[in-house]
């Protein structure tokens, strides 16, 4: 590689921390927001845009203690978490199936999942909301944890099969010949030998659940009680009396897992990028 | 490959796949399925409830919904105005335009097999921009686009949409390009440091820098016009302007897509051979003709997928602008759609207002689009040769 030339660097370097400040300054404004008194966003000065000035931790103590954080906190754990559950498990045997039986109808059932997947989401709205209503969970939680399934269970079978068609399959003919069955050649062979891809499907699916707010929004429009975290926090920030520091404080616990969740996948993400279609 | 014989076979595939397809049937397939059988009816605020038989009904029922007359009604309320003879000769003066674009695809591929690069054949680009530009005045390209943007809601939502791909695509590329080219260099510092602080922008959810980035663009007290501010600039109404608010939800996307293109690029840029760079070095080419001759060529196959990806999630974009922007940001008159009112807004606004008939024929017709661009990213991702073997 040749040697960049003292220029080339301080322009590389220039480039870098502009970024650096682009890329940081919002989230950091957010943490400043989250510990200023009062309930503002703004400041006035240029100073304390940057620096704070003084700290309060007011603004998480009524967050926690006050308001309805906590429940919708559970909320969201409880419908991301069994979301997650139920997509890997409707998701995986279909993956195995079409990855390692060759039947009929095989073909067909791949391209329907893909051009199913291609209907946009907020379309779709109408039609499974009026299921929810017909079997009587439209406004619970488990009505939102089935049209969440629903909007990720395509994309799961999907990345589980592109992985069990990388694993080689002499190990499961291996294990029949010595006499499993195809269902112990599943859970003894190609369960195991698919964590990874298990692991990193699930994340997926939770994340999608942690974050969304439309369909969330629509679903418990006025019963707070029920509320997942986004749709309580954009609420809030709707809210004319503008509760900014409480908004403030609510994003930067919201994001704290996630953003574990990339920085610690961050090595994985190249990879399952392209071949999954994930993107956030 | 697992070889089952007979009835057995039956039974285990069919217990394998019946979870996942129960789930996909009802979930995915039936609202799919719905949708195109309401974009047949005359289904509204006005005809909302189902009728006791889809045979014997009449579109004038009161209250009930039915086969719309005529059937297709619904879709020809978008494309009729499209296809009339004005609009056609519209279509006819912006095909024009293209012309020159066909002749630099031809030149540039023709040279491209010959010498395996592009870069002597830059002349092309500067030659069909002055022809488009001539094309476009002397055909009166403006005129055409507006008396398509005059034949309804439709052109223009879709048009809005893909001006925002095709604007947001080239910045997604060149700012995720230009920081994967530098974090790739050896000499930079600090590498692992810079990579995860870029990678921010993603990490959070997309709900909360929306609303951030509408504070940061509000006219008064918003945090750009501070700065601006200080300056002794009078900031303008950022997200009330029409083109304003396009641009910062352009930039906007900028931001939060970049991370993607960064580390999709840094990952192709690990599977260029060194021993290129080296021969390169030896022939003693510089390190703008070694970017031009092969890095930006050996990136191909990584980016593209990711453009055609992107061009997805982009056109269906609706969290961040519906935030930002408001429910679609400034509109010119009641009832037209705002200036950033993309195809996915437009359908969930006319959904809230129950216009529930037209807004499925327009999701069956976006929904075919989005099914081509799909098909076309599989093929060149490639992650079909193992589907259809």
């Amino acid at each position: 590689m040749i040697k960049p030339s003292k220029f080339g660097l301080i322009v590389a370097y220039a480039i870098l921390a502009l970024a650096i400040l682009a890329a940081v300054y919002p989230i950091w404004f957010v943490a400043l927001a989250s510990v200023r008194p009062g309930q503002r966003l703004l400041t006035l000065d240029l100073r304390s845009m940057f620096i704070p000035r003084e700290v309060t931790w007011e603004n998480f103590n009524r967050l926690l203690y006050e308001e309805y954080f906590l429940i919708w906190l559970q909320n969201s754990i409880k419908v991301a978490a069994l979301t997650t559950v139920l997509c890997v498990s409707l998701g995986t045997t279909g993956a195995f199936a079409l990855s390692r039986f060759r039947f009929v109808g095989r073909e067909p059932i791949l391209i329907v999942f893909l051009a199913v997947n291609a209907f946009p989401g907020v379309l779709s709205l109408v039609p499974i909301m009026q299921i929810l209503q017909r079997i009587g969970v439209f406004g619970t939680h488990s009505g939102l944890i089935m049209a969440y399934t629903a909007g990720t269970l395509i994309f799961t079978t999907w990345n589980l099969k592109g992985y069990f068609d990388i694993i080689p399959h002499e190990l499961e003919e291996a294990a029949m010949i010595d006499g499993a069955g195809p269902i112990q050649a599943f859970t003894h062979i190609a369960l195991p030998l698919a964590r990874p891809a298990l692991a990193a499907t699930a994340l997926f699916g939770f994340l999608s659940g942690w974050n969304e707010y439309v369909m969330a929004q629509v679903m418990f429009t006025g019963r707070e009680i029920l509320y997942t975290l986004p749709v309580g926090l954009v609420i809030m920030a709707d809210d004319q009396a503008m509760p900014w520091g409480l908004f403030a404080a609510g994003a930067l616990l919201i994001s704290a897992p996630t953003l574990l969740v990339f920085l610690s996948l961050q090595n994985h993400l190249q990879a399952g990028l392209t071949l999954g279609g994930v993107k956030g | 490959m697992i070889t089952l014989k007979g009835w057995r076979k039956t039974v285990i595939i069919l217990g394998f796949l019946l979870p996942t397809l129960l789930g996909v049937i009802v979930f995915s397939l039936y609202p799919v399925l719905f949708n195109v059988f309401i974009s047949f009816t005359n289904r509204n605020l006005s005809h909302y409830r189902p009728p006791e038989s889809m045979l014997t009904c009449s579109p004038d029922d009161f209250g009930t919904y039915c086969w719309n007359a005529p059937l297709f009604g619904n879709y020809a309320r978008l494309f009729g105005p499209l296809m009339t003879r004005a609009s056609l000769a519209a279509w006819a003066r912006l095909l024009m335009l293209m012309l020159p674009w066909l002749g630099v695809y031809m030149i540039t591929r023709r040279r491209g097999y010959r010498t395996m690069t592009a870069a002597d054949t830059w002349w092309v680009w500067p030659l069909a921009f002055a022809f488009s530009y001539a094309i476009w005045s002397l055909a009166g390209g403006q005129a055409a686009i507006n008396h398509l943007m005059n034949s309804g809601d439709f052109f223009i939502v879709m048009f809005r949409t893909f001006l925002y791909v095709a604007l947001c695509l080239p910045f997604f590329v060149i700012t995720g390009g230009v920081l994967a080219i530098i974090l790739s260099n050896d000499h930079i510092r600090a590498k692992p440091l810079f990579r995860t602080v870029l990678i921010l922008p993603w990490a959070v959810p997309s709900y909360i820098t929306a609303k951030i980035w509408q504070f940061f663009f509000r006219s008064e007290h918003g945090t750009i016009n501070q700065v601006l501010g200080i300056f002794g600039i009078q900031g303008p109404a950022w997200l009330q302007t029409d083109m304003l608010a396009f641009g910062a939800v352009v930039l906007i996307n900028v931001w939060l897509s970049y991370p993607f293109f960064m580390t999709v690029i840094m990952g192709g840029l690990q599977t260029i051979s060194r021993d290129l760079y080296e021969a390169a070095e030896v022939d003693g080419a510089n390190w703008w003709q070694q970017l031009r001759q092969i890095t930006i060529p050996m990136l191909r196959p990584a980016v593209m997928p990711a453009i055609v990806l992107s061009a997805i999630t982009t056109f269906q974009m609706f969290n961040t602008v519906w935030l930002v922007t408001d429910r679609g940001g400034p509109t010119r008159g009641a009832g037209r759609p705002g200036a950033t009112e993309f195809v996915m807004l437009y359908a969930y606004k006319q959904f809230r207002s129950q216009n529930y008939g037209a807004i499925s024929a327009f999701s069956v017709v976006v929904f075919l689009l989005l099914f081509g661009a799909t098909l076309l990213s599989l093929r060149l991702t490639r992650i079909t040769k193992g589907a259809y073997e």
